[in-house]
């Protein structure tokens, strides 16, 4: 009895302090959002029908059914596998690339407009070709992703070692250094906030290349629900799979951003 | 004996008919330095000035060997440099602190490379940061301090490399006057502490005198030395007692005369 009374307090304190936490910011950015489905249930009740637009609360009784049936747990885990395996492949591949890349100056202008016109080609372009290679399975949307994501790597990665002061690598050659102390205490960290800003740009790119796969060719997936129920003029299973995608971009943005905080404490 | 013992020994650093160059698109190399002979001992505090452009900066570039000379020869303790030399620490006028690292961790960055055994490297660090009075901001990013305090942790990540010699370029000179002049005082505090042979190129010509056991003025470029003083005053220096001296006051005369600067 005694043991209750005297941690309820502190509890009550502790969950108002949780309640005070919430910064203004996060309140401003939710109430934009409650704003924006409000104006969108009231406009699709009053100016215009929801058989072209839906509605927040179809889609949410919608999206309530996907979940119980399990459905929207296997399309969203695939497209989330096939994005993140996606990403990640490019970082691996990238990272390197992007450092060799900066190291020898010669070889980069060598491979340079054959890069730049890798990039900039629309790759979305490049799924009817990737389906027929990597088949229909997983791994083609993982290529997908990858050919979307991979240059944003090599680009950052060289912009962030060509920024290095100079003063920096002099003055570690004057310290003889080795090359070792130099990519590891040096080129590493500061590449490291490039390397971030990677990911957080790349993980919209990896949705995208992840849904433009299965949107040509597969059985499941948030692209493949979206497409599936485009076919069959069911708007609100669109809208669900749309909303579903930005949750997803949102949270991973939301998730690199605690890790930039938490790894460039130097900033 | 301690006169054979210091005759015998090699120049700390010893510039010998230094001519250094750089090439040019469309146009014969620019000379920058033609012919300089310097010889700097044992713990001695020289400082050089000149003319903005004048080639003092890349005399300190070539002493380090991150430049190579068009002819002559440049011998740090007895040997031809070709390659960074042991033993030399260089001071840029930026601090070039690693942002990432905390004020302790640059400093060791000396350590590390200077080959401090790892187990007595945190008490060196901490030695040097009471020296350089950061005590308190042992965990503070380099962003979070003032220009001084950053040339002072730049200062102490020299010293924590323990070089023989400290090749320092305009390292004040992005400073504020008065800072500047702390910073100088600073530095005498620090080298009557741990004396080693500094070369110290600046464009000030005060700053020069005060600090210096010698100083040497280069001429415009391409570079020759056009004097080099004995700096006559008395240790540990005072800057109020400096400004009134007469030797101070003749020498910097005498060196604004020979950079023909209207006086």
């Amino acid at each position: 009895m005694t043991d209750t009374a005297s941690t309820s307090p502190g509890y009550v304190a502790s969950a108002r302090r949780r309640l005070v936490s919430i910064s203004p910011t996060a309140l401003a950015q939710l109430g934009f959002i409650a704003a924006l489905l409000l104006l969108w249930e009231l406009g699709a009740r009053t100016l215009f029908n929801p058989f072209w637009s839906s509605r927040p609360t179809l889609i949410a009784v919608r999206l309530w059914e996907l979940a119980a049936s399990g459905d929207l747990w296997v399309h969203t885990l695939t497209t989330l596998q096939e994005a993140g395996a996606g990403l990640l492949l490019a970082a691996l591949v990238g990272i390197p690339i992007g450092i060799a890349l900066a190291r020898a100056p010669k070889v980069a202008r060598t491979v340079d407009p054959v890069m730049m016109g890798l990039y900039g080609l629309p790759r979305v372009a490049l799924a009817p070709l990737f389906i027929l290679w990597f088949g229909i399975g997983l791994f083609s949307k993982v290529m997908m992703a990858f050919t979307m994501v991979v240059f944003i790597f090599i680009l950052n990665v060289m912009e962030g070692i060509r920024t290095i002061d100079p003063d920096h690598l002099d003055l570690m050659r004057t310290m003889r250094a080795g090359r070792f102390y130099v990519v590891w205490r040096v080129l590493l960290p500061a590449v490291v906030p490039w390397i971030l800003a990677s990911f957080r740009i790349g993980v919209g790119l990896a949705l995208i290349g992840a849904v433009v796969g299965e949107l040509i060719g597969s059985n499941r997936g948030l692209g493949w629900y979206v497409e599936s129920s485009g076919g069959q003029l069911d708007t609100t299973g669109v809208f669900s799979g749309l909303i579903v995608l930005m949750v997803l971009a949102m949270l991973a943005n939301q998730l690199i951003g605690y890790v930039e905080r938490k790894v460039v404490t130097w900033r | 004996m301690a006169l054979t013992d210091t005759i015998s020994a090699p120049p700390r650093a010893e510039l010998a008919n230094l001519r250094i160059a750089f090439p040019r698109p469309d146009a014969p190399p620019l000379e920058v330095i033609s012919g300089v002979s310097l010889q700097v001992g044992e713990g001695e505090f020289v400082a050089v000035v000149g003319p903005s452009g004048s080639g003092k900066s890349t005399i300190l570039r070539a002493i380090c060997g991150l430049l190579k000379p068009a002819g002559g020869e440049v011998r740090v303790n007895g040997t031809r440099v070709t390659t960074p030399p042991p033993h030399v620490g260089f001071m840029f006028q930026k601090d070039a602190l690693l942002p990432w690292r905390t004020v302790a961790d640059n400093i060791k960055v000396g350590c590390e490379l200077g080959g401090t055994p790892r187990q007595k490297q945190p008490a060196r660090v901490a030695e040097l940061i009471r020296l350089l009075r950061l005590d308190g901001f042992e965990n503070a990013w380099p962003r979070q301090l003032s220009g001084g305090m950053r040339q002072r942790v730049s200062l102490g990540r020299l010293l924590a490399y323990e070089p023989d010699l400290m090749l320092m370029d305009e390292p004040f000179g992005a400073l504020d006057y008065q800072t500047k002049i702390a910073m100088g005082l600073e530095l005498l505090r620090v080298w009557e502490t741990e004396r080693r042979s500094i070369i110290f190129v600046t464009h000030d010509i005060e700053e020069a005198v005060a600090l210096a056991d010698r100083v040497v003025v280069f001429s415009a470029r391409p570079a020759r030395i056009v004097a080099d003083y004995a700096v006559d005053l008395p240790r540990p220096r005072h800057m109020k007692a400096l400004r009134s001296d007469p030797t101070f006051t003749h020498l910097t005369e005498a060196i604004w005369s020979d950079l023909a600067l209207p006086s």
